[in-house]
C-alpha cells in the first residue's frame, strides 16, 4: 500500500430493539466515539456511509444519516453494501492522499423496523424467482445448507454445534446481545425447526444495530492513539447470481482471501483469528474451507466474539466484525481475546448464498 | 448472431409490492409542534448556542452537534420563500383546480414549513409576500390544524 493506514477507534450497538429512531441512534453512537477519542467532527476528512434504501424505507437511505454523524456540510459518500465494502472505500480514500481521517458508520434497524430476510425477497431476479415466489433468503439457505451436508456426510448435528459454540462466545461479548452463556448443541437442537435442516438457532438475529469506525492515516493515527490496528490487506470477489453456481464451493472468498493476503505479505494460515459473517451455521464451515483454513479453524480462533450470531445488523455487520478484529489487536476485547493476537482477518457478505465476499486483514504490528 | 432488439426484447408487467416499516421518530419535537398546534400556537426547538429554530423541534442541532430543549414559541405569520402552481400530479395528470403550494418561513423560525396559499389569484403569489395561518375552528393537536395559508 502507498500509505499506512489504521483502525484508531470503534463504537457499537446492537440490540433487538435498540428503542430509538436511527438519527438518534446515529447521534450517540458517533458522538460517543468523539468523546472517547478526545475529537470532534471537525477533524473528521471525510465520512462513508453505509446503509440500504430497503432497510430505511425510503429511497437515498443516507438523507437523514448525515448530521446525526456530525457530516453536516462535510465530504460525505455511501456505500449500499455490507459494511467491510465502506471500510474499504474509507481505505481507498485515505490511500488517495486527499483524506488523513476516514469515520465510516453503517446502520439498519431489522430488528424493529422491518423484517429483515424480506430484503433479499426483493433481491430476487423480478420476472422469475420473485413471482414463483419459492425463493427467499431462508430457502435459499436451506437448500444451501443441505447440499453443504450432503457433500461432506454430515448430519444437522454439526449446525448445532456451530450456532452453540458461537452463542456461547457472544454471551461473553457486551457488545453482542444475542449470546447464550453455556450454550450446547441441544440448546440450538430444541429451537425450531424453520426450513429444514435449519433451525431458528442456526440463524443470525434480527437486529438493530449501527458501527462506527475511525480510520487514518499512519501519521494521524499515532496522534490519536497509543494502539491502532493496522489495515494490511483487503479483498473482494462477485460470483454470479444465485442458481448459477456451486453455493457449497463458494471461489469468490477464496479469491477474496488470497487477494488480501497477498497485498497483506502473509498466507492465510498465519492468522489468529478470523471474524465470519456467517449468517447461517453452515455458513462458517464453507467460509472456512474457502479461506483454505480447518473446520475448527487451525491455528487461527474462529468468530471468538461469536460472529453473526451475537448480532447481525445489515450494513453494520461487517464494520462490526472489524471493530472485533481491531478489539483482539489492540487487547481489549476482554473475556473474549485471543492471547497475542497478531493477524485478523474480518469478513463481509452480501447476497443470497454469499454471492458477494470482502475481507480485511488487520495486524497489530505497523509492518 | 447480433441482439435483435425487436424481436427478442419482452416486457413483463410486474408489481413492486414493498413492505409494512415500523418507523420510529424523534416524538419531542412532533410533540412539541401538535401541542402548540392545538392551541393555535407554531413551537419549535431552539438551540441555545447557534440561536437556530428548528420546526418541528430534532433533538440535537445539526449545526453545532449539541443535544437540544429549548422549546420556543414562533408566530403563525410567515413569509413565503417559494412557492409552486401545481398543474398537475406526479403521475402528469391535469388538475381540475390549480394551486398553490409554499414554503414558509414562520417569524421566529429557521426552517421553513409546507403549506397552501390560498385566498389570492396563483399569478399574484409572490415570494417574499407575508401570509398567516387559518386555523380550524376547533383544533386536534395534529398537522392538519392549519386549514391552509391566506395573505396578511
Amino acid at each position: 500500500m502507498q500509505r499506512k493506514v489504521a483502525v484508531v477507534a470503534q463504537k457499537q450497538i446492537n440490540s433487538a430493539d435498540v428503542g430509538m429512531p436511527r438519527e438518534r441512534m446515529l447521534y450517540e453512537l458517533v458522538k460517543s466515539l468523539y468523546e472517547e477519542v478526545g475529537i470532534s467532527r471537525d477533524d473528521i476528512d471525510t465520512f462513508v456511509l453505509c446503509s440500504n434504501d430497503f432497510n430505511a424505507g425510503h429511497t437515498i437511505s443516507n438523507v437523514f444519516e448525515d448530521c446525526p454523524v456530525g457530516a453536516y456540510m462535510k465530504d460525505e459518500t455511501k456505500v449500499e453494501a455490507d459494511g467491510v465494502w465502506a471500510a474499504t472505500y474509507a481505505l481507498a480514500r485515505i490511500l488517495s492522499g486527499l483524506y488523513e481521517t476516514a469515520l465510516v458508520v453503517g446502520n439498519s434497524q431489522g430488528g424493529s423496523v422491518m423484517r429483515p430476510y424480506l430484503m433479499m425477497d426483493y433481491q430476487l431476479a423480478p420476472v422469475y424467482d420473485r413471482q414463483l415466489g419459492l425463493l427467499n433468503e431462508l430457502s435459499a439457505a436451506g437448500l444451501q445448507a443441505h447440499a453443504f451436508l450432503a457433500k461432506k456426510g454430515l448430519t444437522p448435528d454439526t449446525l448445532d454445534e456451530i450456532a452453540a459454540r458461537n452463542l456461547a462466545d457472544a454471551a461473553k461479548n457486551p457488545d453482542a446481545f444475542n449470546g447464550k452463556a453455556g450454550a450446547s448443541a441441544a440448546d440450538v437442537a430444541a429451537t425450531d425447526m424453520l426450513y429444514e435442516p435449519l433451525r431458528k438457532g442456526h440463524c443470525y438475529p434480527f437486529t438493530d444495530g449501527a458501527c462506527a469506525l475511525l480510520i487514518a492515516s499512519e501519521e494521524k493515527a499515532k496522534k490519536l492513539t497509543d494502539r491502532p490496528a493496522w489495515i494490511r490487506g483487503v479483498g473482494d470477489s462477485i460470483d454470479t447470481y444465485y442458481p448459477e453456481r456451486d453455493v457449497v464451493d463458494v471461489k469468490s472468498v477464496k479469491l477474496a482471501g488470497e487477494r488480501a493476503a497477498a497485498m497483506a505479505g502473509i498466507g492465510l494460515k498465519d492468522l489468529d483469528l478470523v471474524e465470519l459473517s456467517a449468517k447461517f451455521a453452515h455458513q462458517e464451515p464453507i467460509l472456512l474451507e474457502g479461506l483454505g483454513l480447518p473446520a475448527d479453524g487451525g491455528a487461527a480462533s474462529v468468530s471468538p466474539s461469536g460472529g453473526a450470531f451475537g448480532a447481525y445488523a445489515f450494513n453494520a455487520a461487517g464494520l462490526v466484525r472489524i471493530a472485533e478484529c481491531f478489539k483482539q489487536l489492540t487487547g481489549s476485547a476482554g473475556d473474549t481475546q485471543v492471547e497475542g493476537a497478531g493477524y485478523a482477518l474480518a469478513h463481509g457478505q452480501d447476497g443470497l448464498c454469499m454471492q458477494h465476499n470482502a475481507v480485511m486483514i488487520m495486524s497489530s504490528e505497523e509492518g | 448472431m447480433a441482439y435483435n432488439k425487436d424481436l427478442e426484447t419482452r416486457e413483463v408487467q410486474a408489481t413492486w409490492d414493498v413492505t409494512t416499516y415500523q418507523y420510529k421518530l424523534d416524538g419531542r419535537g412532533a410533540k412539541v409542534l401538535a401541542d402548540g398546534m392545538k392551541e393555535k400556537t407554531i413551537r419549535g426547538i431552539k438551540c441555545p448556542q447557534c440561536g437556530r429554530v428548528y420546526v418541528p423541534g430534532p433533538t440535537y442541532c445539526r449545526v453545532c452537534y449539541i443535544d437540544i430543549d429549548d422549546v420556543v414559541d414562533c408566530s403563525d405569520e410567515g413569509v413565503v420563500m417559494s412557492y409552486c402552481i401545481e398543474m398537475a400530479d406526479v403521475r402528469g395528470n391535469p388538475m381540475d383546480e390549480h394551486r398553490v403550494s409554499a414554503m414558509i418561513k414562520f417569524d421566529g423560525a429557521d426552517t421553513w414549513f409546507i403549506g397552501t396559499v390560498h385566498g389570492i389569484d396563483p399569478m399574484d403569489v409572490k415570494i417574499g409576500m407575508k401570509v398567516k395561518a387559518i386555523w380550524k375552528d376547533v383544533t386536534e393537536g395534529n398537522l392538519g390544524d392549519i386549514q391552509r395559508f391566506e395573505p396578511v
